[in-house]
């Protein structure tokens, strides 16, 4: 088959095509061709899987980096006499490799679209509420306003937990904060100074990222609660509480 | 205390989560603040952390709920061989207390426990 032959077959022609030649050529330049070919003619493939798993804080060509790895495997196992399509063969390897990824990274495996909206909602529910009734809001009044279940609420304030890591490089922009997390930090050394904070615990307290540490401050040792932390640092109170959360199981694995 | 809720899972970390979670439903169900919620979700995690760390393997882990219209009393316990209770002096009690009020801790018959109470703010209440 020459080139000029190649391009007027549709993709799923020159795919299996190629993987003929792949499997009935002997080791060599013109094997190693093939599969090269095959991966490629693919890409779009994995694109479209590392697509799915846009918006959650990785970047899009790194999923689609270890997408690529999960291609490589699909067409290096795939046996033509199954007689399934390589793109349904192959879409569960790739797809693997990027919820692998996300495992690896300390983050959920997969939180659904519904929940991310929902999240957002709830995060713009409470600001609304706490400034309406000049309190924290009780997860039936959110749900109220949303028009939907109190589950419904705990579910997207609990899948807010799941996303464990956030670089303090990245920008936040789910919080309304424009920058680097990094220009966001304050003063917060002096916080630290007019405290009454015990030996033993400083040099754990100092390790911390600078807006950790000034939250952890402000709750434990100022205890402000998470809503006038939130107003204070200007994040969500949702944030607040998620920072608490890591920051205190990052405490606790350094105690251990 | 004889509880109106209780959560019984194995003493791994794991399923801290759980436990967690079961927490901020309960609050929830009886109107406590998101504020409310969210601290006691996490004295009740810091509990549980607690007691783990003194836990015997392979026993299990209990959260039992005393419900009422003003508070939530919860007791975090596990089987335990370890006498010594958790150390009031460590940040992890400084978290239970600053979110959490009543708080205390025993070690004793084999079991470790920690209770803690949640109790609704006169000033912050839903109207």
């Amino acid at each position: 088959m020459t080139d000029d032959e190649r391009e007027l077959l549709t993709p799923r022609e020159r795919s299996s095509a190629l993987f003929a030649l792949l499997l009935a050529a002997p080791e060599g330049e013109e094997r190693a061709r093939a599969r090269a070919t095959l991966i490629e003619l693919h890409l779009p493939l994995v694109e479209h899987c590392a697509r799915r798993f846009g918006n959650r804080g990785e970047p899009l060509e790194d999923l689609v980096q270890v997408g690529t790895i999960g291609l490589i495997k699909a067409v290096d196992r795939f046996d033509t006499d199954r007689g399934v399509e390589f793109s349904t063969y192959a879409t569960p390897t790739i797809l693997g490799e990027i919820k692998r990824h996300f495992r690896d990274k300390g983050w959920a495996i997969r939180v659904p679209r519904r929940l991310q909206e929902l999240r957002m909602s709830i995060a713009t529910a409470t600001a609304e509420l706490s400034q309406q009734l000049g309190r924290s809001p009780t997860p039936r009044e959110i749900a109220e306003l949303l028009g939907v279940e109190i589950e419904d609420v705990l579910e997207g304030i609990e899948s807010s937990h799941a996303y464990a890591t956030l670089s303090l490089d990245s920008t936040d922009g789910s919080d309304g904060v424009t920058g680097s997390m990094l220009d966001s930090l304050g003063e917060d050394d002096a916080e630290l100074e007019h405290v009454e904070i015990r030996e033993s615990l400083r040099p754990l307290l100092e390790e911390l990222p600078p807006r950790e540490r000034q939250i952890l401050v402000l709750r434990f040792f100022q205890q402000k609660t998470q809503s006038q932390i939130a107003e204070e640092v200007g994040i969500s109170q949702m944030h607040v509480s998620r920072l608490l959360t890591r920051t205190l199981s990052r405490l606790r694995s350094s105690i251990d | 205390m004889q509880p109106d809720a209780e959560v019984r899972v194995p003493a791994e970390t794991a399923y801290v989560a759980v436990v967690r979670m079961a927490t901020a439903g309960i609050a929830a169900r009886l109107d406590f603040t998101l504020d409310d919620v969210e601290d006691l979700r996490m004295a009740v995690g810091e509990a549980c952390a607690m007691v783990l760390s003194r836990a015997a393997p392979d026993g299990s882990l209990r959260a039992g709920f005393r419900l009422s219209a003003d508070r939530i009393d919860v007791e975090v316990s596990a089987d335990s061989t370890v006498s010594e209770p958790p150390d009031p002096a460590s940040f992890a009690w400084q978290v239970l207390t600053t979110t959490a009020s009543d708080v205390h801790a025993t070690a004793a018959d084999g079991r470790v426990t920690v209770a803690l109470s949640l109790v609704r703010d006169p000033a912050g209440q839903p109207a």
